[in-house]
């Protein structure tokens, strides 16, 4: 089923690509595209993006934008940690017809949300023995505060596919991801350089493809940081991966990039 | 009166300007505020397996993962007493001279050159300096490759493990950068031109220096290259400050602090004392180790301002030169090293032999007991890595020092002597004073944070 068109104004869409708690990997995954990268900026109106620009968000101030939501594409990466973050989150949620995801912490938690599996309050302790006052809520992805229309996966996200995709987002349209798992495009696939053939944890079979493998590629497991892909056969791929490895690695493996919650879910 | 500037962008991460200064023009406080939340990584590690690590603490930034990666590594193999091997040594330093080399010049150039005529958005900036742009965005397309080549990504790379690579690169790809060189040595020139002609603020305080300080190459090549001593990034024993020599782990345990009161940011001081790290500190400490083009670089911008050492290290804002002297620096540096890496005499031109792979070396280890401290140059200073590991391999404590961190309190105390001179200046331009000596550290507030 397509959906309808976002309705944008006329002239440049507007963009804007904003970062909560996090590396601000994923926004380099951008700069790191060069000239790439600026020629894509050219076609847009930029609203914001902190690394290279000055104005503060919400630029309008004390202007009443014509249009509400103001930005037609807003992009976020990272994580809701400080009070200012949750704050921000919602303020683009109402600035913006389209809320992207960008890449895996904003998606799925990402290594922050590694923390949420140690107990609340004890990793914390590691680094501050005694003070109380420490900003240190639960890692949740950003969907759980606000609507989220489409998710650019990865840690960090490619910054081609962002580009495919960006070119549908900003005439209004979400894109359709194909769903089909890491190991379509994993070059090991069924030779003995395949990790699940060597009996070693690897997510590839049940992670959304697109990055063209290239952890595998590598000669590194995939450990699912784009997610899992629609229709993936969970309960089945976790009876396989029982054979290899102890309960506890598997676990582990499912940790870091912020899947384990979203497999458990998908198991109830 | 407060002056406040709620955020400073073009920085990596967030964080904002805060001070309250009498009607007398005396300053009562004044700091750098941290808006960035605890993301808690060194207490994530905590219980979790070795291999994970270099996964984890690459999330740490993601303008300088690989130093992350390369020190933890370091730590590790500290730890597990493992003797890495000569050519994984080379591989890694090459990795680490591409990652200073970009965020060098992301810094001079995207992120405070506009700052020296007025542009608050580089696509302006890129505008009015065409040739400019061109030249930063080659040497930064040069440099990602290199990481790219090496770590399989340019942002997280996946390749480093403990004891060395996961894969190697393959030959063809190390000589095409050779191949591409020459335009790339060209573009550093004009942008060597562009930092060699900007006119910096007059500004002068005194600070100590602190950095790796040069040893000998490590000891497989001393035969090949007579000992000699080399400009210290990758690993050294000693860090100097001041001019005193210090072992890394005398200064990480008995002369640094952590203050632990201002979360999220421990920031740290030497001897109670705030000291100065990055760019300006390696030239100060270590200069007569460049390598020939960018010591001469430094040299005739010494000249040509009738600059004594004094006032040119007296000069915060000198830290953008130095980042200069340091891209020209370091991409002699990658050269050398992927001759050496490819077994080529220094003057030797490259040919390409496709298919051909780097032999590898796999380094079995027993998992034990123990712990281990690295020190690196990161492309904002000296980084601290410390690991402690139990008997089955499982981090018992973990302790990251990140560059930031140790030079905020050096940055609010250059801002002190700032602000009584800027105190009459309209309240945008006295902002833009701000913002630009702030940048001018090219602070990194992820890695601050953590």
């Amino acid at each position: 089923m397509k959906r309808k068109p976002f309705d944008f104004a006329q002239g440049k869409p507007k963009v804007a690509i904003f970062s909560l708690t996090s590396d601000e990997g994923c926004q380099f995954a951008l700069l790191d595209l060069g000239a790439i990268f600026f020629n894509f900026l050219k076609k847009v109106e930029l609203i914001d993006f902190p690394l290279i620009e000055e104005k503060p968000f919400p630029k309008q101030k004390g202007l009443k934008p014509e249009v509400k939501p103001f930005i037609d594409v807003a992009f976020i990466e990272g994580v809701p940690i400080t009070t200012e973050d949750f704050k921000i989150l919602k303020k683009i949620r109402e600035e913006s017809k389209i809320l992207v995801a960008l890449g895996n912490c904003a998606a799925l938690g990402g290594i922050p949300e590694m923390k949420n599996y140690q107990g609340k309050g004890r990793t914390v302790r590691f680094i501050y023995k005694r003070l109380n006052r420490i900003l240190n809520p639960e890692i949740k992805e950003i969907d759980n505060f606000v609507k989220v229309d489409f998710v650019i996966p990865g840690c960090p996200i490619d910054g081609e596919e962002f580009l495919k995709y960006t070119k549908e987002l900003i005439q209004g349209k979400i894109p359709e991801i194909c769903q089909s798992p890491v190991c379509n495009e994993c070059p090991k696939r069924g030779t003995k350089n395949c990790f699940l053939a060597r009996k070693k944890v690897c997510l590839g079979l049940v992670t959304l493809a697109g990055c063209n493998a290239i952890c595998p590629r590598n000669e590194f497991p995939c450990l699912g940081c784009r997610g899992i892909f629609k229709g993936a056969k969970v309960k089945s791929f976790l009876k396989v991966l029982e054979k290899l490895a102890k309960k506890e690695e598997i676990e582990e493996s499912l940790e870091i990039f912020g899947i384990k919650d979203d497999i458990k879910k998908l198991l109830k | 009166m407060k002056i406040i500037v709620p955020h400073i962008h073009k920085i990596e991460g967030e964080a904002g300007f805060w001070a309250s200064v009498a009607k007398t023009g005396e300053i009562k406080d004044l700091k750098i505020n941290v808006l960035e939340g605890l993301r808690q990584i060194e207490g994530i590690l905590v219980g979790r397996r070795i291999q994970e690590v270099p996964i984890v603490v690459s999330r740490i930034c993601g303008i300088c993962p690989v130093v992350h990666i390369l020190n933890a590594c370091s730590t590790l193999e500290r730890a597990l007493e493992i003797k890495v091997f000569p050519q994984i040594i080379l591989l890694r330093k090459l990795f680490l001279a591409s990652q200073i080399i970009q965020s060098h010049t992301l810094h001079l150039f995207f992120l405070s050159l506009p700052d020296f005529f007025d542009i608050e958005n580089d696509l302006d900036l890129m505008k009015k300096f065409k040739k400019e742009t061109k030249a930063a965005l080659k040497i930064r397309d040069f440099s990602l490759k290199i990481t790219e080549v090496i770590g399989g990504r340019k942002v997280h790379p996946i390749t480093p493990q403990i004891g060395g690579f996961h894969k190697l690169p393959e030959k063809k790809d190390l000589e095409k950068l050779l191949f591409d060189l020459p335009r790339v040595f060209e573009s550093a020139q004009i942008l060597a031109k562009t930092f060699q002609d900007l006119s910096y603020p007059d500004f002068q305080r005194e600070t100590l220096f602190t950095s790796l300080f040069s040893n000998t190459r490590q000891n497989f090549s001393k035969e090949n290259l007579g000992g000699q001593a080399e400009y210290p990034f990758y690993q050294a024993n000693f860090i100097k400050i001041a001019d005193k020599k210090l072992t890394a782990g005398d200064f990480y345990s008995n002369q640094i602090e952590e203050d632990l009161k201002i979360p999220p940011v421990k920031r740290v001081k030497y001897l109670g004392k705030p000291y100065m790290l990055g760019a300006i500190a390696r030239v100060k400490n270590n200069w007569q180790f460049l390598n020939p083009l960018a010591k001469n670089l430094f040299e005739s911008f010494k000249k040509k301002n009738h600059l004594t050492d004094e006032k040119f290290f007296g000069d915060i804002y000198h830290n953008l030169f130095s980042q200069m002297v340091e891209v020209l620096h370091f991409l002699e540096e990658s050269e050398k090293l992927i001759k050496e890496i490819l077994n080529l005499d220094p003057e030797e031109k490259p040919s390409v032999s496709y298919g051909a792979r780097l032999k590898e070396e796999k380094k079995e280890f027993k998992i034990k007991k123990g712990s281990g401290l690295s020190a690196m140059e990161a492309p904002r200073g000296t980084l601290f890595t410390y690991f402690e590991l139990d008997e089955e391999g499982r981090i018992l404590n973990c302790n990251i020092i990140t560059p930031t961190a140790q030079f905020l309190a050096n940055l609010e105390e250059d801002l002190k002597v700032l602000l009584p001179e800027i105190l009459k200046l309209p309240e945008e331009k006295r902002k833009r004073k701000i913002r630009s000596l702030i940048r001018v550290y090219d602070p990194c507030i992820s890695c601050a944070t953590h």
